[in-house]
């Protein structure tokens, strides 16, 4: 994969400016704090790329919270032999049975790692289970699964920054963006 | 996943048409959404008579979601075709619920899964692993392909309300009632929930 010294420079569009983004996440972060507001709640953040929206969100809740973190892998396989199963690279630190459980997403488009996700910690007995996606991209989605709360409605593009990555690089940029095909095309 | 949830590898268990569908059967094995391959196939055009003159098998159901999936990765001329398809499937069987995956989709999948490089040897011609064992069939084929269809039970004598059929048939045995009215059974029985009338 070829990208510049400069990350900006492989990206072709602004999609969402830092202000623009951190504005919505205060309003998310008002909106939480109000839908939830009397409970406690379990923030799940899903490495890697929900980091930053994770630091961000949490600290627009004003909410008695815990956060926690969960990994899962990624598809990797070949045509050719098979790739095995989705595994749960980091699990939870703490039970959530009886918690009010907030998932939260940097992405959500074919949902397929959503659909896992919610299965495996609903079998986990939270008191309520709902999500939180910065980004929602639709036209991809494969799997229909009720969003509570999200942040932008993305147009059908390679986007990256804000902990959205490509092959693990871009995702220290403040923004969101379009990343141009130079930079995933050989 | 088979019936007993367990893996199975898509490729060694099933005969797919294109590559693209063996690496779709593993993303959804991957993240253990159950599918089955081609299994059902929709007639969407009849003659006259009723016999079947065209009809269309989706790629993938996903039973859990209710879903099918429509692979196409191959040239635009085939991609129309698909669409046409899709466009009749969704007009006569208003229930089911069909996404057609175009070759973008498909390139952008494996872009998000790291394997842009497996694109082009997934896509279009190049991607076909075999002659097409394909239940689909087109005008061009005869109306016994109607009598062989498996799936749900679908009366294969008439066509659902809005079916298309071919002028140059030679005639309607039915009085044009009678054949609405058994059309129009034929179409609840299939649709329950249709608004067609």
């Amino acid at each position: 994969m070829k990208h510049t010294q400069d990350l900006s420079e492989d990206v072709a569009e602004i999609l969402l400016s830092e202000d623009l983004i951190r504005a919505k996440v205060a309003e998310l972060g008002k909106r939480i704090s109000a839908d939830y507001a009397g409970r406690e709640l379990t923030l799940v953040s899903v490495l890697k790329g929900s980091l930053p929206f994770m630091a961000d969100l949490m600290r627009q809740i004003d909410l008695p919270l815990r956060i926690d973190l969960m990994e899962v892998s990624s598809y990797g396989g070949t045509a050719t032999e098979s790739s095995g199963l989705v595994r749960i690279l980091k699990d939870l630190s703490a039970p959530i049975d009886g918690r009010d459980v907030l998932l939260v997403e940097d992405i959500i488009d074919t949902g397929l790692t959503l659909n896992y996700l919610l299965r495996y910690l609903r079998g986990k007995n939270p008191r309520s289970i709902k999500v939180c996606a910065l980004l929602d991209k639709p036209a991809r989605r494969l799997v229909e699964i009720p969003i509570d709360y999200v942040g932008f409605e993305i147009p059908d593009a390679f986007v990256v920054g804000y902990g959205l990555d490509f092959g693990e690089v871009y995702r220290n940029l403040r923004f969101v963006g379009v990343l141009r095909p130079e930079a995933y095309e050989s | 996943m088979n019936e007993a949830g367990t893996p199975r590898d898509p490729v060694a268990g099933n005969t797919f048409a294109h590559a693209s569908e063996a690496e779709f059967a593993h993303i959804l094995d991957f993240y253990q959404v159950a599918w089955e391959y081609e299994p059902q196939v929709f007639p969407i055009l009849w003659d006259l008579d009723g016999n079947v003159l065209e009809s269309f098998a989706p790629d993938f159901f996903l039973p859990d979601l209710e879903l099918f999936i429509e692979l196409t990765t191959l040239q635009q001329r085939l991609v129309r075709k698909k669409n046409r398809k899709v466009r009749r499937l969704r007009e006569l069987y208003p229930n089911i619920r069909i996404k057609l995956f175009y070759a973008r989709d498909f390139r952008a999948l494996m872009l998000k899964y790291g394997r842009s490089a497996l694109v082009s040897e997934l896509s279009g011609t190049l991607g076909q692993v075999g002659p097409r064992q394909s239940s689909e069939s087109g005008p061009e084929e005869s109306a016994a392909a109607g009598r062989s269809l498996v799936g749900r039970p679908l009366d294969l004598s008439t066509a659902p309300v809005g079916a298309t059929v071919d002028a140059r048939a030679s005639h309607d045995r039915r009085s044009r009632g009678a054949r609405r009215r058994a059309v129009r059974r034929a179409a609840a029985a299939y649709a329950p929930n249709s608004t067609a009338t």
